[in-house]
Formats: structure tokens, sequence, C-alpha cells
């Protein structure tokens, strides 16, 4: 079960492509694409340019008859001095950088675990599954009435858990110290599977010989773990994280139905605030410079994690 | 192979680790399905069971919650909007990307690359960051709170998706077939439907699954774009929240019509799960 990354060396590229002449026509499949960069140039490129428009004037989107003057870069220096923003874009790192720690460390144990040769693996793959079939909105649905105070059952049981401990209160999961944490929690419930059966087919594809030359020289299981596994696993980490942090960047449905921001404004993300300053409080241009300022951070990011991918070897 | 691998991993320390295996894996696995078991039994109880302290675990399910979502909250429109908008946008995105995903792994020419990169890029701008200047689009068109609106926006969203997953399955069929039908007098689109395009078909099925479960589950668009008649069901469900004083028993029945049809559709498409998820970088 050989892997290979979609980034593969030039030389398979020429192969690829180097069918008869009618593969090397310069028009033809201009056309065929065309209908998708249509549809991509209208919903992708044109907001993209209306947003920068945007962010550049002061047009408020209840209020649409007022002249909308070009203000420069007066936008983003608001942002810059409004601790909310400040607050949000924190939280969002908070939140993006301990779910992807956390999901990677519990997917990688986990899938090392189940590339034993036990029985029932397959079932055990399917159960996994599941969290990650579930719609996010669900999910923050489900988990908010488990953890709902008075009628969840978390609370209920955590208390007659903590009474055992002869402890008294069980904290209030949805509360001001708690929420961050708790939205943390739910993310890593559903995404933890991701990195699990990346690291799961990561794992299946490492060929056995690097294995019984680490045996022969009486390596310990930890080194065989550290200067083997990990390495030839290099690639597939890159990839899991760079998806899972592009996705937890974002995070908006699970904070929207799990504490809209709250309590306060202890769990709102990058993407709720910018969602209350555009659809709450109308402010359009607003909205859109937090949007751009998201998008560099994001673009940035993936673009020195695409130039790792590439450094890496082609593996097959 | 994957045998001797593991004894050789395992050593002589086997047995232990075995048992360590199955007691961990076990548990994530009961913490994975509990919550969606719990739901559905939710979703069977009445009101008064669905909040009952301590949590009932035995009781006589009712259709309640089933007869109230459809009588008094009209789901069965939002069920009906989630569909069309899923259905029709997984039809044109697959529909306008294979032809897309097809030129990009065939042919060679000058900027290919570049295109197939910039089609990429379009999947990791964040969706909020597109939403207000949709909204004001969508405002000037009259697409607010229609379907058509959602269906063109989703196939949008999907085709970066579909573009880059497919092209991978593209490269992996021969072009000597296709050429040979060629050779032998066929047109271009007549080899491509007559041998390509069979060989694709289970890729293409499975492509057109996830794009189905990503249209469906999708929210912010969905919150900002549509009002009452064309909303689809992940916002609906969320104003049951906030309108129905809240009904546990409701929003659970609510949830298990979204989630569990996604949940078959994923166990359909396991096998090129890993695939989907990291759009074609990863091939198992």
């Amino acid at each position: 079960m050989a892997f290979i990354l979609r980034k593969r060396n030039a030389k398979r590229q020429e192969e690829k492509a180097a069918g008869g002449g009618f593969y090397r026509s310069g028009f033809f499949p201009w056309l065929l694409m065309m209908p998708t960069l249509a549809v991509l140039g209208l919903i992708g490129l044109f907001p993209f340019g209306y947003a920068i428009y945007l962010a550049g004037r002061k047009l408020i989107l209840s209020k649409m008859y007022l002249p909308n003057p070009f203000v420069g870069l007066a936008n983003f220096q608001f942002l810059m001095q409004d601790p909310t923003f400040i607050h949000a874009l924190f939280i969002t790192l908070v939140i993006t950088l301990e779910a992807v720690f956390i999901e990677f460390w519990l997917g990688l144990g986990l899938a090392t675990l189940a590339q034993r040769n036990i029985r029932g693996k397959g079932f055990f793959r399917v159960c996994l599954l599941v969290p990650m079939a579930i719609t996010p909105v669900v999910t923050g649905l489900m988990w908010r009435f488990m953890l709902y105070p008075g009628a969840g059952l978390i609370p209920y049981y955590g208390k007659q858990l903590a009474n055992l401990f002869g402890r008294e209160t069980f904290p209030e999961l949805l509360s001001v110290n708690y929420a961050l944490q708790t939205i943390v929690a739910v993310d890593v419930w559903q995404w933890t599977p991701f990195m699990f059966l990346i690291f799961l087919a990561g794992l299946a594809s490492i060929p056995p010989e690097p294995y019984e030359a680490a045996r022969i020289d009486g390596a310990s299981p930890w080194f065989i773990f550290r200067s083997v596994t990990l390495p030839l696993l290099r690639p597939m980490i890159l990839i899991a994280i760079l998806i899972r942090t592009m996705d937890a960047f974002r995070i908006f449905d699970k904070v929207f139905v799990l504490t809209s921001g709250g309590p306060g404004d202890a769990t709102e993300t990058l993407a709720y605030y910018l969602y209350r300053s555009g659809f709450k409080f109308f402010h359009a241009s607003r909205g859109a410079a937090i949007a751009l300022i998201a998008l560099v951070i994001i673009v940035g990011f993936s673009f020195l994690f695409v130039k790792l991918l590439r450094k890496e070897a082609v593996i097959r | 192979m994957t045998d001797n691998k593991v004894e050789e991993f395992v050593g002589r320390r086997g047995r232990g680790w075995n048992i360590v295996a199955y007691v961990v894996l076990s548990l994530a696995s009961a913490i994975a399905i509990f919550p969606l078991i719990w739901l559905g039994m939710t979703a069977f109880k009445d009101r008064i069971t669905a909040f009952a302290l301590p949590p009932v675990w035995i009781f006589t399910p009712t259709f309640e919650s089933f007869k109230v979502l459809i009588g008094f909250r009209h789901m069965e429109l939002f069920m009906l909007n989630s569909a069309i908008v899923a259905l029709g946008s997984t039809g044109f995105s697959i529909g306008v990307g294979v032809f897309c995903a097809y030129a990009l792994a065939r042919f060679r020419f000058r900027g290919r690359e570049s295109i197939a990169f910039w089609i990429l890029s379009n999947r990791m701008i964040p969706p909020l960051a597109l939403a207000l200047p949709l909204f004001i689009l969508f405002q000037k068109f009259h697409w607010l709170d229609t379907r058509r609106g959602l269906i063109f926006l989703y196939t949008a969203m999907q085709l970066p998706f579909v573009v880059w997953i497919l092209r991978g399955y593209f490269e992996d069929i021969p072009y000597e077939l296709e050429e040979a039908a060629m050779v032998d007098g066929d047109s271009w689109f007549s080899a491509f439907r007559k041998v390509t395009l069979p060989l694709a078909g289970p890729a293409i099925a499975a492509t057109a699954i996830f794009v189905l479960i990503l249209s469906w589950n999708e929210f912010p668009f969905a919150l900002i774009l549509t009002g009452a008649t064309s909303r689809t069901m992940p916002p609906a469900a969320v104003t049951f929240m906030v309108e129905s004083n809240i009904h546990w028993n409701e929003i659970g029945a609510a949830c298990l019509f979204i989630a569990l049809p996604m949940v078959v559709f994923v166990m359909i498409v396991q096998k090129q799960f890993v695939r989907g998820l990291t759009m074609g970088m990863v091939r198992e």
C-alpha cells in the first residue's frame, strides 16, 4: 500500500502529460477549464477584490443610502487599537494551537495502537469515523445538550463523580473560566479521528525493512519510534497539520452553537467577531478588514507549510 | 507484509501491548459514538423525559418530537431545501469540475501548475472572509434567500475540492487507452465518454458523496444568506434552539435528521475517506 504525495517530482509530471500530440494542444484544455474558471472568478476572485475595496471605505449595511467615503487604512487602524479584536485574535490562536496539538498526539497515539494486528480493527475504525461524519452544527448542539446546566448528563454525573472524591461541586463547563477549554475539547472530539485515519494510512505504508534493521541493531521501541516512524511519517504529519490548522483557524459553527462567543467575550473567535461586526452591527467595512487580516495570517501560514511540503522527498 | 512488520514492531512484548490497545481503542470508540447514541435516544423521548434528571436511560419511545417538527415547525420544507441545494450543487460542481480536472491531469500547457494552485488557493480563503462581499453581491442579484443562489455558491465552494481530488484520480488512469480509442476514429468526447469516464466512475461517485456531505453540512453561509423560504437544515436546527424554549427532544430529532444520512454516506466512502479529506494529497 504505497502512498504518494500529490506534489510529486517534476519528472513524473513530465511522464504523465507526455502522451501524443493531442495532449499538447494549447487551446483545448482552456476550453475544458473555462466553466470552472468562470465560476471561481465570479465567486472567488470578484468578492475578494470587493472585500479589498470595502476595507478601504466606510460602508454600513443598514445605511446603504449614506455615502461610503474612502478612508484609507482607518479600518485597519481601528482594529489594531480595538481590544476586542486583539482578544478575538488571541482566542483564535489559543483554540487553533491547543486543538491541533492535542489532536495530533492523540491521533498519533491511537493510530500506533490501532496498527497492531488485533482483531476488531475494522470495528474500531468505523467507530472512530463517526465524529467526523457528524455535521459541525449538530456536534455543537449535541454537546450543548449534554453540557446544559440543570439538564445535561455531564454536569449531573460529573457532580456525582466529584462527590465521590469528596468535593462539593463540579465546574460548570460552559462558564467563563471553562468555556474555551470546552470548545477545544469538542473540537478534539470531532477531529482527532481525522489525524488518526491519516496516520493509520501513513503507518501502513511504511515498509518493514527499516524496522528490521533497527531491531537487529538492538534499538529500543522509543528510539525506533523517534528515528524511524516519525521521519517516515513526516509528509503525512505536515499535510494533516496544515489542513487541521486551516480549519481550526476559521472555527465558527461550534462557537456559534455552543457559546455564541460568550460568556461575555470569553470564546469570541475571529470568525465570530467578523460575523458580529458585519451582520449584527452591519459594519461591512470593518468586517472586510477583519477578513483580510485573517486571510493574510492563514495564507502566510499555508504558504510556509506548502513550501516545507515541497521540500519533502516523494515516498512511494 | 503488514503482519510481519507488526510482529516485528511488537516484538516480545506483544501480548501486553495488545491488551493496552484493546482497552484504549474501546474507550476511544465509546467516547466517539456515545453522543450520537444519546442524541438518538433523546429524539424519541417526550419533552419531560428529555429534560429529566437523573438522566433517563430506559423509556417508552414516542414520536412526539417528530410530529411537532413536521406538523408545526415545517421541517419538511427545510429538509427539501437542504436536499435540493446539496444535490444541485453536487451535480453542478461535478459536472463542471470533471472537465477541469481532466484538462489539468492530461494536457500539457503553460501555466498548468499555476492554474491548479490558484484553484486550490480558493479553498484556503476562510469562507467568512467572503461573506460580506457575497452578501452585497447576492443583494444586487436578488439572490438572497433563494435556493439557486445557495446552489451557485456551494458549487463554487466545492469546485476546488472536486478539481483537486479528481485530477489525482484521472492521473491514475493511463492515457493510452483513450488514445487508442481516438486512433480508432472516435472523437475526443466519445473516447472520453466510453473509456475514461467509466474507469473514473467509482472515484467520481465517491467525490460526489463528499461534496454532498460538505454542502449538506454547510452552516455560516446558509445562516447569512437564507431566510424563511430557502433555509437549510443546519441553520433551521439552530433557530429551533432559540425559538422553542429549548425542547431538547425536538432539537435531538432535527439533529438526527441532519446527521444520520451523512453518517451513512461516510460509511459508504470509508475507503476513499483519507484521500478525500486531504484533497487527494494522501493516497491510500
